[in-house]
């Protein structure tokens, strides 16, 4: 039987474990913390803007279990808010067990605590990945799905240091690239003035810790917008951040709460006192990072050459998806990618044409927009998401971005990729 | 028991890292401080470019310190010699502080020694045979320019620098085994550390069988004190003719057979001992002790430095790896 071996149990991860055992292989998923998501984990919108485009996309070409678990999992749907339509917010405090079951439902195997630390490659083939305690895991083909962030000094280096976040590096170890392990030169991105890395775009306040009336208002309506105090707007910070569709004036300006579970607070930080002067948040504390007033942590330290069947370059069976794949934002795009690279990876067992997405699709053309601006100095400084900033901007003008679900699955018709991750190909 | 032994710097996490090598982009572990743009040292432990971080803060060695701030603890002290062993062969014992005994006492550890009046080029590596109280016991050879220099016109003052504790390859081996059977093999001078090794491994229930021949130094010096620490001892006239010998029939017996082999002795008998174990077809974790000229002790002046089989060169005064993976010279 053809084993698939996937590291890295974020969104990305989960999808392409997901598309390789509906593909039809053996699947091994390896997480390096105890839980899957990753930072999915604190994530929480999706459906927003050109997001709808995507999902819809997925789910018409059969790869839409984890959407559909999402929509099951959701707290406030068709909210808009600066910037957004359609938006819908999972909760982030429950997702993770249903995806979990899900996956296991499809018989792959989960490991969490497992840490991948090196791998063993003959010629241009990996044979076997190690973990860190010397026991080896052998595949026919693996995914990259190992995101782009931590550890700690990466953290250090180019932000404000480890703010005790969602991944938790202290206590799980460093997350490991499998591509720069594989001697593949990974790809940095960079910051708007030139300096590596961005900072993650949103903390997640306890929402416990916001005033009885601020949190009514917020589970109501699902969002708030909080007019930030003169004194309070900063200067500076929006160049920071990994998230370009929420890099606009409106965040600049205002406090924006989303309810996600807890309150997502759309800044990548920001100085507990100063926030404490708003009212409404006096009491308020973090949830993720903990320490959230002062810093977050920092991604797209490791971007991994590839293609777009997101096969990794000069490695015959590695494949990536989410961070890993490209300069991109959100758990909507890495799943999106995640399905592709789970499928392709069963293609290449089975010594297939890959499968690439066609520019007529949203995510066909997101992938190859992405990789053509990476090459471009001016495009590793930008960030690429279906929900706003450039791409979304590009998806509008080529006519690509629809909030009709009839439309979508009219063009996947088109493109003849209906329920193509439902075929098992062995 | 880990098969396998990290190339890892002993001195991780310790009040002495990061070190000097961290100013200059050549720590031997971690990415940032070697130069390199992010992370990749698969490291679990407290992260060292953080504790730079943190340590830069009280200007550990920053701008401001000048070239007498000591980069270990010193003590100015007297020494005494306990006994003579052989012609040059001497037991010192020193007395330092609280602090500096206590940061000695586990085995592996050594201190640099010379007399206070003399140059800085003058001190030498000696491993530490044990620690009583405040005491620091060590074995000295007077036979280079250095040791001699100690020992001359009745001098017994002594300038003390430490703790130092790359002692022995395969430390982690040592540490981590309990309840084990190891097999130790003492050869001459050897003798000083295997004491401080015997030491430690009683105390975590290991069985400990040791083979020990006299060397260069004459006599079995350590019989009485690994008598009082319950070890059965083989004493052999010859390490090369009977110590080998001997040490071939334990493996091939199935019920001596160790867990774990500690050479403490000459390099040459080092090689013996992985001889003896690659014509009986075994394979065991084996710790040996650091024989390598040292002149710095900090990772700096590279006299210490050897060569592995993947081409790796390890600065052996700090760096911990596997003795066997070294090329013999």
């Amino acid at each position: 039987m053809i084993k698939v071996v996937v590291v890295g149990g974020g969104w990305a991860g989960c999808a392409a474990a997901l598309s390789a055992a509906k593909a039809g292989a053996q699947v091994v998923l390896l997480e390096r913390t105890d839980l899957l998501l990753g930072t999915g984990l604190v994530g929480g919108i999706f459906r927003n803007n050109g997001r709808f485009t995507a999902a819809e996309e997925a789910i018409a070409m059969g790869g839409g279990d984890l959407f559909v678990a999402m929509d099951a999992n959701t707290r406030h749907r068709g909210v808009n808010f600066p910037g957004h339509s359609h938006a819908s917010f999972y909760d982030v405090t429950t997702m993770e067990p249903l995806v979990k079951k899900i996956l296991q439902n499809y018989g792959i195997e989960i490991k969490t605590r497992a840490r991948v630390s090196g791998l063993v490659k003959y010629g241009k083939k990996i044979q076997h990945l190690t973990f860190d305690n010397e026991e080896i895991i052998t595949g026919d083909a693996f995914v990259d799905t190992t995101g782009t962030t931590g550890p700690m000094g990466n953290c250090l280096k180019y932000g404000n240091g480890c703010a005790m976040c969602i991944l938790r590096c202290p206590t799980f170890g460093p997350r490991v690239s499998l591509t720069s392990k594989a001697d593949v030169k990974e790809i940095m991105g960079k910051k708007a003035d030139g300096s590596y890395g961005a900072m993650s775009g949103s903390c997640k306040i306890n929402k416990d810790s916001l005033s009885s009336e601020l949190k009514n208002q917020l589970e109501k309506e699902g969002m708030v917008v909080i007019p930030l105090p003169e004194n309070l707007k900063k200067s500076g910070m929006l160049g920071k951040k990994a998230c370009s569709q929420y890099a606009i004036a409106d965040y600049a300006e205002n406090i924006v709460l989303i309810d996600t579970g807890h309150a997502k607070l759309m800044t990548p930080f920001f100085p507990i006192d100063m926030l404490r002067t708003i009212p409404g948040l006096e009491r308020a504390r973090y949830e993720d990072p903990y320490s959230g007033g002062v810093g977050n942590s920092i991604r797209y330290l490791g971007i991994a050459p590839c293609d777009s069947a997101l096969k990794v370059d000069s490695i015959d069976n590695l494949f990536c998806a989410g961070e890993k794949s490209g300069i991109l934002v959100g758990h909507t795009e890495a799943v999106v990618t995640g399905l592709l690279s789970g499928h392709n990876a069963v293609r290449y067992c089975l010594d297939m044409k890959y499968l690439e997405l066609p520019t007529e699709l949203a995510s066909g053309d997101f992938i190859q927009f992405i990789h053509k601006q990476m090459a471009t100095e001016e495009g590793i400084k930008l960030r690429y998401t279906f929900s706003g900033s450039i791409y979304f901007e590009h998806m509008k003008t080529l006519g690509l971005y629809s909030a009709q679900r009839g439309e979508i699955i009219e063009r996947i018709s088109k493109t003849g990729l209906t329920d193509i991750y439902n075929t098992c190909l062995v | 028991m880990l098969i396998k032994l990290p190339t890892r710097c002993i001195d991780i996490n310790s009040p002495y890292c990061p070190c000097l090598l961290s100013e200059t982009n050549h720590c031997t572990f971690c990415s940032h401080l070697k130069g390199e743009a992010t992370c990749d040292c698969n490291w679990s432990g407290v992260c060292i470019l953080y504790e730079k971080q943190w340590q830069l803060k009280k200007d550990h060695w920053g701008s401001t310190s000048d070239i007498d701030t000591p980069v270990r603890l010193e003590a100015e002290t007297k020494f005494s010699i306990k006994e003579q062993i052989a012609a040059d062969t001497y037991v010192l014992t020193i007395e330092v502080n609280s602090e500096l005994a206590q940061s000695l006492d586990k085995c592996g550890s050594f201190v640099f020694l010379r007399r206070p009046s003399d140059q800085q080029f003058y001190h030498f590596p000696v491993g530490v045979m044990k620690i009583t109280g405040n005491l620091i016991h060590v074995v000295v050879e007077t036979i280079g320019p250095k040791s001699t220099r100690l020992l001359a016109d009745n001098n017994n003052q002594v300038l003390v620098r430490g703790p130092y504790y790359n002692g022995i390859f395969g430390q982690p081996w040592i540490d981590n085994i309990d309840n084990g059977k190891i097999l130790l093999i003492v050869g001459g001078i050897g003798q000083a550390p295997a004491v401080a090794i015997v030491r430690q491994l009683v105390k975590k229930n290991n069985h400990i069988k040791v083979i020990a021949a006299p060397g260069k130094v004459g006599q079995i010096f350590i019989a009485d004190e690994l008598t009082d620490l319950d070890v059965q001892l083989q004493e052999v006239t010859s390490m090369r003719q009977r110590g080998m010998r001997y040490l071939s029939d334990c493996l091939a017996n199935s019920q001596e057979c160790p867990d774990l082999i500690i050479s403490a002795g000459p390099d040459e008998q080092h090689y013996g001992v992985i001889a003896v174990m690659h014509a009986a077809g075994i394979s065991l974790p084996m710790a040996a002790t650091n024989n390598n000229t040292m002149c710095c002790g900090e990772g700096i002046c590279g006299s210490c430095q050897k060569v592995t089989k993947d081409n790796k060169r390890v600065r052996t005064c700090k760096v911990q790896t596997d003795f066997s993976q070294f090329i013999q010279e």
